[in-house]
């Protein structure tokens, strides 16, 4: 046991301290960070008050029902909301149509620093425009899909308001009428109410999906080619003359997946610390707290966490000895390549049940591969975080795993007594089938 | 008497293909310093790696301190130097011996203690913060040496010790193996530096194929090969011996260096007429001995000729 450790802390000790590990810590959330906050910088400019000129050249006075619907559009909510659009009225007639709408295209799209009472767009309305829901806008922002259908829509109301007026429907009643569905999602585990709404729960299992996905990936490949280094640096032979294959494989298994554990561990305090603090965050890099707030940052329940981390402290671990196992059959990197292929497309078939799994979580092939040790580490945290698993469930599909680890550590050290000294040889799978029962 | 340090009954190793160590036998008794000696595949490595249990015999067996114990249970007792070094190149020197002092059950503050008290001894103290991979390869042997010997093992393995050492760090190496056989534990050395061998050893096993050719104490076994040696150096006129060092009736073998030679003297001929014929021709001599047999002469003479038909035999 005091052997095993001392492996452990020297794998742990060894691996934290590289440069690589220093700098995948730092970047790989620098460059998470830059994907959310990269496009909302982008899309800033649709949370700013829009200069609208809206040319009337309609014969029914359009102008003023959509002018009306148009400035009762609202960014953000509560007493920091801001009016979405301003708009001037421009009376036209169609034979001055042109003139008055080129004269106003002239004055657009400009920045705003650059011409203070420029135009971000212009409507033109026109008769067609209640008959057939024709018109025409001119701007600067049309290439923003989110500020053009929140236009659209705001025109839509307002001409669906001016045709039922137009029948005699009461205006009151109209805007009654017109009020879009709101609907609000929540969660439901055990018969209770978990707060989580069903956006949430969603990116919380892809997002964990994904970081186990990429955390295997990294750390197995870790996990593999630090057995071969060890073969081919031949300290191997001094360690096995004191160390047993088992002590070995489950130390060096052990002290990559604490590493990775660290490094989430790491990754993990930051996104609290930054979440609890985002307000006064948001407030230094200049944004609104709206758009700090909608960062995707979902907390998490306990539960959820704490069978998060027990599947991918397992499965890490699992499938590193499955790792180490091909790096004790191979003597170089690129020999790993046609075994490791095999794990990789375990590995994919788990990630990407967890797609399946989402849209059905209380399928049988949900229940069936969340048993299967290998796919568990991906599918159970899903199950767990979209339905609620039976207790009893839970607990075999982790005895299972431990189970599962070990055996495949103990395969892995019947191949690795056998391969250790096989220099400059493959096996082929009988010699393997050999070394195993050796 | 105490058990022997190490005992190997009758062990056969095959590999796919060809039989590394067939058969062999040898003991190693307790205290001194042991000398396995052979020409390169002669399976010096596999017999040691035998011993450490890094390999597994295929039949016969390997009994340490007469325990039955295997020999990872016993590593606390076993230090071990293989023949191909190898270190963690990215570790530094001191943590990389703390490491290995740990992996023989040492604890971290005394293998601490120990690993700097080595690294002195060693002069390579001022490269403990070092990375492994910044050493020369000599010094990186000394850091491996002082990891072999870290726990104060009783039972010292080293397989080609002095291979790659310039003259100083071999002399150093040699002390400390000196030492380690004068407080009372037991080394058991490999390698194909005869000279060596006589030098220190007490007992030596010569193997060649995989089987035992010669065993015993380096007294003993010089007395059983037997006949008279003669050492010889010249100061000039080498050229005039030629005929007299060819003529068989006189010498029976002879080993010619160049400037000396060393010769066997055939059954019944006497080393004062050979001086006599030399002196008689006019040879310039610096050195005329009557010797015992060197290991250098056995090991020729008892392998010499099976190394080349076992050549001969690979070529064809």
């Amino acid at each position: 046991m005091k052997k095993i450790i001392a492996v452990v802390r020297r794998e742990f000790v060894e691996r934290v301290r590289t440069k690589a590990f220093v700098i995948s810590t730092v970047l790989l959330p620098v460059f998470m960070v830059a994907m959310v906050i990269l496009p909302a910088l982008m899309m800033r400019g649709g949370d700013h008050t829009s200069r609208v000129a809206v040319v009337d050249a309609s014969t029914t006075g359009l102008g003023q029902p959509v002018s009306h619907a148009l400035e009762s559009e609202k960014i953000g909510s509560g007493s920091n909301a801001r009016a979405r659009y301003t708009v001037r009225v421009f009376p036209a007639t169609s034979h001055d149509l042109a003139r008055v709408r080129d004269g106003l295209i002239a004055s657009t799209g400009f920045s705003s620093d650059r011409q203070k009472d420029g135009w971000n767009g212009v409507l033109v309305l026109t008769d067609e425009t209640l008959a057939s829901g024709k018109l025409a806008y001119y701007g600067g922002n049309v290439g923003s899909l989110e500020s053009m259908s929140k236009l659209q829509r705001a025109v839509s109301n307002a001409l669906a308001g001016v045709r039922l007026a137009k029948s005699g429907v009461d205006a009151a009643l109209v805007k009654q009428a017109m009020k879009p569905a709101d609907m609000d999602t929540t969660k439901v585990s055990d018969g209770k109410l978990t707060g989580q709404s069903g956006q949430e729960s969603f990116m919380i299992a892809y997002f964990m999906g994904f970081i186990l996905y990429i955390a295997i990936l990294i750390y197995g490949q870790q996990t593999m080619t630090s057995v071969i280094e060890e073969k081919t640096s031949r300290i191997m032979e001094v360690l096995t003359s004191s160390l047993t294959p088992f002590q070995m494989l489950l130390g060096k298994v052990l002290g990559v997946g604490l590493a990775g554990l660290a490094q989430m561990a790491i990754w993990g305090g930051t996104v609290f610390m930054i979440s609890s603090q985002r307000m006064s965050l948001a407030g230094l890099f200049g944004m609104s707290a709206d758009a700090a707030q909608s960062f995707p940052i979902p907390s998490m329940a306990p539960g959820l966490l704490l069978v998060f981390l027990l599947y991918f402290a397992l499965g890490f671990m699992l499938y590193g000895a499955l790792y180490a196992a091909i790096g004790a059959m191979c003597n170089t990197i690129q020999e790993t390549q046609q075994y490791a292929i095999f794990v990789t497309v375990f590995i994919m078939v788990g990630f990407f049940a967890v797609f399946a799994l989402i849209k059905d979580p209380t399928s049988p092939l949900g229940v069936t591969m969340s048993n299967i040790p290998f796919f568990a580490p991906f599918t159970m945290p899903v199950r767990w975080s979209l339905t609620s698993v039976p207790p009893l469930e839970l607990v075999l599909s982790l005895a299972l795993m431990v189970a599962t680890l070990l055996a495949c550590v103990w395969l892995a050290a019947r191949i690795y007594r056998t391969g250790i000294l096989m220099y400059g040889k493959k096996p082929s799978w009988r010699e393997l089938w050999r070394w195993i029962r050796a | 008497m105490p058990a022997a340090s190490v005992r190997v009954e009758s062990v056969t190793k095959r590999f796919s293909g060809h039989t590394a160590v067939n058969h062999l036998s040898m003991e190693v008794a307790e205290g001194g310093i042991f000398g396995l000696l052979g020409p390169n595949g002669a399976g010096k490595s596999t017999t040691i790696r035998l011993i450490m249990g890094i390999l597994e015999p295929d039949e016969g067996k390997v009994v340490l301190f007469g325990s039955d114990q295997d020999s990872r249970k016993l590593s606390q007792r076993i230090g071990y130097l293989p023949e191909e070094r190898g270190l963690y190149k990215k570790m530094k020197v001191l943590d990389h011996l703390i490491f290995l002092g740990e992996t023989k059950g040492i604890g971290r503050a005394d293998a601490r203690t120990r690993a700097r008290a080595w690294l002195e001894r060693l002069g390579v103290s001022e490269w403990s913060l070092k990375k492994v991979e910044d050493l020369s390869k000599g010094m990186q042997q000394k850091v491996q040496f002082a990891g072999a010997l870290l726990h104060e093992p009783d039972l010292v393995i080293l397989d080609e010790p002095f291979s790659g050492l310039d003259p100083v760090n071999a002399q150093v190496m040699k002390d400390i193996v000196v030492d380690i056989a004068r407080a009372g534990r037991t080394v058991l050395f490999s390698t194909h530096v005869m000279e060596q061998a006589e030098r220190m050893c007490d007992r030596i096993a010569i193997i060649a194929r995989g089987e035992t050719v010669v065993s015993g104490t380096v007294a003993q076994v010089k007395e059983d090969f037997g006949g008279r040696h003669v050492a010889l150096s010249f100061s000039r006129d080498k050229a005039r011996a030629e005929a007299i060092l060819a003529d068989r009736s006189l010498i029976a073998h002879l080993d010619d260096y160049g400037a000396t030679a060393e010769l066997q003297m055939a059954d019944g001929a006497d080393p004062e007429k050979l001086l006599a014929a030399l002196v008689g021709e006019g040879v310039g001599l610096r050195r005329f001995e009557v010797v015992e047999p060197s290991l250098h002469a056995i090991f020729i003479a008892k392998v010499g000729a099976d190394a080349a038909v076992a050549h001969a035999g690979v070529a064809a």
